[in-house]
């Protein structure tokens, strides 16, 4: 159970209230990871945590903002929200336009925290759902030979057996067999359905007319 | 010629002297051609007779040229030779006595210089010798006469006149010795010699009507000289827009230029007197100007004044006016009158108030940044603890909530929440030490000067918002010891904010207070009072706390920083109204310990 609850990861560097609001999400029944500053939490957390980050906007060393960047390039790119002593402007449109869920007074009321933390652990699970359908795709995809890239490429643009025959130089059964690979490697019943699949797996299988 | 100058001028005797000295020697000359065409011995007697007239004049006469042209010789002499002359004259006329011959034989022609004429002869009367004993006088008083102008450095007059006078009447006595008491047969012309004589001097006067009239030139143009030079000052006074007054203290009398009349408002013809000058300048201003005309005139500052203040023209119009002026003093040393200089300095004056008013207002934009920038800082810092105490407070609230709630966690929230309560202390600790970091420099310090050093630092501010300052420090207070910096702000504080409460009001009431008095036996009490609205009863006792302001824009530092400067300094402060209106801020200082001693 531990291993994959989600988590909400706390970046301050007052340790008081670092301590406080760890108390306040626990007993709201939230998982907890408390970390006195962005390169603790960077080098220490667990990349395969889901949940949100909770960080100090102003802190020494490595502030909320690059934390923000440095985040979006890991492999686990969680959803993070900002807390400010008392916010500026700049900084609130920059962090809202890079992807920040949300930016809150450290002295915002509990309910306001609350919501925003569910917001963003509903959009981590989101995400996450995206990213492991992309992943299980993108496996699917992997298993298949380039040969039959090739041919997939041309099937997606609606190439009917006989031209995918003459473009390749190959025999029009051998495209049919590849076909058949194809739709089995990728558990897919139709043309329709591959079409999708392929869209969907960001796979741009296009035939390279080499 | 030289008569007619004498008749001009009577003090210019030598020129008589000299006319009459002239006529004489005519005068001898004509006596001498007589005595030549005599043809009987009685025809000898009266131009002998006249020749002595002439005589006594020309030897008075030369007698007192040399006295009054050299200015020299001794009176008691030429008076002796006068007196000698006058008896010799008398005993020829009064008593007919020809004093030359005792008997006069008669008439000799003889040839000369290829005329016939005649020459006397007879026996030589002995009294002559008395007549020549006083042309030795006169010899010897020249010579004394020029011997002591030759010392004196007149060198050339001593000379020319001493030397020729000498000379040629050396050589007419001679001339008159040999003919006469030598029988020479040979007419008496002693003429020539005084004509010499006469020549001499004339030339001698003849310098001096020279250089008169070199005198005149000269004089003339020194006279242009000085109207060039009166024209350039009052040039340079019309271009520095300068007007130019002399008080006389004495009489107490003032005259002005036209273009000072100007400045004051007064016609170029209207009477001008001290008191109705002083009822022009500014009632604010008058005191000041008074103190420093009589500090001037009692000698400070070398009897020199630069002073500026305020003339109030009868259309209103507000005029400052820069004077310079200088007292200047009798032979005694006292003042007698004073001179000066004065000019309009109002567009400058202007200029400076500006400057000082936009000064002010970077300052106060300063100060308001530097607590803005504090305040920011405060706020922040609070809170933080302010944040946590809420979130452990939130989580409290969630962990009652269970039907068996973790006490111990509950004991820990409540530590933590007084832990960040005395957080948030700190933080406002720091903020009044950061007011007050600067340490206290104490000193004795005069409360008057004190007072005073304030007064002159807000003047001109308060000139310039129209309020009169009114200063009441009895002399002889005990010194009290404090930072005579720290306690300048406390006053300015209060005079500013007292000048600020005088928004609107009438004349009367634009005044702020500034007194001093001694409080029991160890305090003294200062007070800043004014004539606005006062207080709101319900901002009294709070009027000392930080951020509490009656100013729309006001800080409300201002009270809280000067009661934490008069607290450290052992005082107390405090606000109340005045029964007639207005408030007055009061502080309190000890007395210096040396002071209570002595």
């Amino acid at each position: 159970m531990t291993g994959i609850q989600p988590t909400v990861h706390i970046v301050d560097d007052d340790a008081p209230f670092l301590a406080a609001t760890s108390r306040l999400l626990r007993a709201s029944g939230f998982a907890v990871k408390a970390f006195a500053s962005a390169g603790d939490f960077l080098a220490q957390r667990n990349e395969d945590l889901p949940g949100c980050v909770l960080a100090d906007v102003q802190m020494p060393g490595m502030n909320g903002l690059e934390l923000q960047t440095a985040l979006a390039r890991s492999s686990n790119p969680l959803p993070i929200l900002f807390l400010t002593g008392h916010g500026d402007i700049p900084s609130t449109v920059r962090a809202m336009r890079d992807g920040a869920e949300d930016f809150l007074e450290k002295r915002a009321p509990k309910e306001q925290l609350l919501a925003a933390i569910e917001r963003a652990m509903a959009r981590d699970v989101r995400e996450r759902e995206v990213l492991a359908r992309q992943r299980e795709l993108r496996a699917r995809f992997d298993a298949l030979t380039k040969r039959e890239l090739e041919v997939l490429g041309h099937v997606v643009r609606g190439k009917l057996n006989k031209q995918i025959a003459g473009d390749l130089g190959i025999h029009e059964r051998t495209v049919k067999l590849h076909r058949a690979a194809i739709t089995t490697k990728l558990h897919v019943q139709s043309v329709a359905e591959l079409t999708r699949l392929t869209d969907e797996a960001g796979v741009c299988a296009t035939s390279t007319s080499n | 010629m030289y008569f007619l100058i004498w008749c001009r001028n009577r003090d210019s005797r030598a020129e008589l002297f000299f006319a009459v000295t002239a006529a004489s020697t005519t005068a001898i000359a004509f006596s001498e051609l007589w005595i030549m065409r005599a043809q009987t011995a009685a025809d000898f007697v009266a131009p002998l007779r006249w020749a002595q007239l002439s005589l006594f004049f020309m030897f008075v006469s030369i007698t007192w040229f040399v006295r009054i042209y050299l200015n020299a010789g001794r009176p008691w002499l030429a008076w002796t030779i006068t007196g000698l002359r006058t008896v010799y004259l008398l005993l020829t006329f009064v008593a007919g006595l020809n004093v030359n011959y005792q008997t006069v034989a008669p008439p000799r022609q003889i040839q000369f210089l290829g005329e016939s004429i005649s020459v006397l002869g007879g026996v030589p009367n002995p009294l002559m010798a008395f007549g020549q004993f006083g042309v030795l006088l006169i010899l010897v008083f020249t010579v004394d006469a020029s011997v002591t102008a030759w010392r004196r450095g007149d060198r050339r007059k001593a000379v020319t006149v001493g030397g020729s006078v000498d000379f040629f009447i050396l050589a007419g006595l001679a001339t008159v010795s040999v003919v006469i008491w030598g029988n020479v047969q040979a007419p008496i012309v002693i003429s020539h010699c005084y004509l010499g004589l006469v020549l001499v001097m004339g030339y001698e006067m003849s310098r001096d009507v020279l250089r008169a009239s070199q005198l005149v030139h000269d004089l003339q143009a020194s006279e242009a000289g000085l109207r060039e030079s009166e024209a350039r000052m009052n040039l340079a006074v019309e271009a520095g827009d300068f007007g130019i007054w002399i008080w006389d203290l004495a009489r107490n009398e003032i005259w002005a230029s036209d273009s000072w009349r100007a400045l004051f408002g007064i016609a170029p013809g209207e009477p001008l007197t001290v008191d109705g000058v002083m009822r022009r300048v500014h009632p604010e201003d008058r005191d000041t100007l008074r103190q420093t005309q009589a500090s001037a005139i009692a000698g400070g500052n070398a009897g020199r004044y630069d002073t500026e203040y305020r003339v109030l023209l009868p259309d209103g119009t507000i005029r400052w006016i820069g004077s310079r002026a200088r007292v200047e003093t009798d032979a005694s040393g006292n003042a007698s009158r004073i001179r000066g200089a004065s000019r309009e300095v109002t567009a400058r004056k202007q200029a400076e108030q500006e400057t000082l008013r936009l000064r002010q207002e970077i300052a106060h934009a300063g100060r308001v940044s530097m607590m803005g920038q504090l305040a920011s800082g405060l706020a922040h810092e609070i809170n933080q603890p302010l944040a946590s105490i809420l979130r452990n407070a939130e989580a409290a609230e969630l962990f009652l909530q269970d039907p068996s709630p973790d006490l111990d966690e509950i004991r820990a929230i409540l530590a933590d929440i007084r832990a960040d309560d005395e957080r948030a202390g700190h933080v406002i600790e720091r903020m009044r030490g950061l007011l007050k970091r600067q340490t206290l420099d104490a000193r004795c310090l005069d409360v008057g000067s004190l007072v005073g050093d304030v007064a002159a630092l807000v003047r001109v501010d308060a000139a310039a918002r129209q309020v009169k300052l009114d200063l009441e420090v009895p002399g002889g207070l005990p010194l009290v010891r404090g930072d005579r910096v720290h306690l300048q702000q406390v006053l300015l504080n209060l005079v500013l904010n007292g000048m600020d409460a005088l928004n609107g009001g009438t004349r009367e009431q634009r005044r702020v207070s500034m007194t001093a008095r001694l409080n029991g036996a160890q305090t003294i009490e200062i007070a800043v009072g004014d004539a606005g609205p006062g207080i709101p009863a319900d901002m009294l006792a709070r009027v000392f706390d930080p951020f509490v302001t009656t100013k729309p824009h006001g800080m409300g530092m201002g009270l809280a920083i000067s009661r934490t400067i008069v607290e450290a300094h052992g005082g107390r402060i405090w606000a109340e109204n005045k029964a007639g209106g207005g408030a007055a801020f009061r502080f309190t200082l000890p007395i210096a310990e040396e002071a209570v001693a002595s």
